[in-house]
């Protein structure tokens, strides 16, 4: 019995490692998350919104409400990319493997480091000299 | 979260989450530091002398892919449950005496968190198939970014707790 169960874990996690589908959606994943999170940042599109000085959770973009301390957007960005790159790399694994063998894999370092100066325009606010 | 805090102070409660985010932090690092090393340094690695960088860089990078995977994920976990105190009882105080640059250089702290959180799906896959010479530059790089990205995070929020942290 417990070698059934020494045997099952590592079993998983190498047809994981192995699986074509799993690389097509990690692959598209890694190149979605930095893009949607971008757009999501600029154009603030935050799932949800939370006020930390009262606990209170609003859907979507909603403002700071007076003497209720700050809004949070950060967790909603976070909640849109991560839905938003789940669901385009689940749709990619439905795609041929012709079609996913040819992204380019180099997309997935380059694509978050083009999001770097992109970010630093974003918080031109704050690079006060 | 009150029937801890019949046991701990509230400030006691959250310096020990910072703690803990601190020191997942620098795992997380020392990890990342020695993979990007291993696979930058890998000519000078078979013909150099065993120095101190050769020791460095003298890893199993693929063993340390599932740590950095959970390192990244827990500290992750741990730096955006502090984030609510940070933005109430550090930013706001921050804004208050002209910080700007320290607070858009934590801004972009998170940023990079969140995007380093999406690549580590395909960090893992290509790290488990580490034997795949179709996925070596690809791994390099994604490697290097990811180191990149931990060392400014950790300095940053090294940063931003010497400006406003402990004692403050």
């Amino acid at each position: 019995m417990s070698t059934t169960t020494q045997t099952a874990v590592p079993t998983r996690a190498s047809s994981l490692a192995s699986s074509t589908a799993f690389r097509t959606f990690a692959t598209v994943f890694a190149i979605a998350t930095p893009i949607i999170y971008v757009t999501c940042e600029m154009a603030n599109w935050p799932l949800f919104t939370y006020h930390p000085g009262t606990d209170r959770l609003n859907l979507g973009w909603a403002p700071a409400v007076k003497d209720e301390g700050p809004a949070m957007y950060w967790y909603g960005w976070i909640a849109t990319t991560l839905l938003g790159a789940g669901a385009l790399g689940l749709l990619a694994v439905k795609l041929p493997e012709s079609a996913t063998r040819r992204i380019p894999l180099a997309l997935v370092w380059i694509a978050p480091l083009a999001a770097v100066p992109i970010l630093i325009y974003a918080l031109r606010f704050f690079w006060r000299w | 979260m009150d029937a801890v805090y019949d046991y701990i102070s509230v400030n006691t409660f959250w310096t020990i989450l910072f703690i803990v985010h601190a020191l997942l932090a620098v795992a997380l690092l020392g990890a990342l530091s020695h993979q990007a090393m291993s696979v930058l340094m890998r000519t000078r690695q078979a013909a150099g002398p065993a120095g101190f960088v050769t020791r460095f860089s003298s890893v199993h990078g693929a063993s340390y892919a599932a740590a950095v995977c959970v390192l990244w994920i827990a500290t992750f976990v741990f730096g955006a449950w502090i984030y609510t105190k940070y933005r109430i009882y550090i930013r706001i105080p921050l804004e208050q005496d002209g910080f700007w640059k320290t607070q858009g250089a934590f801004e972009m702290k998170e940023h990079l968190a969140t995007i380093g959180l999406g690549l580590l799906p395909i960090y893992w896959y290509f790290w488990k198939n580490a034997r795949n010479v179709d996925y070596d530059g690809a791994r390099k790089w994604l490697t290097v970014t990811l180191a990149a990205m931990c060392w400014y995070m950790f300095l940053t929020g090294h940063i931003v707790n010497n400006v406003r942290g402990f004692g403050s």
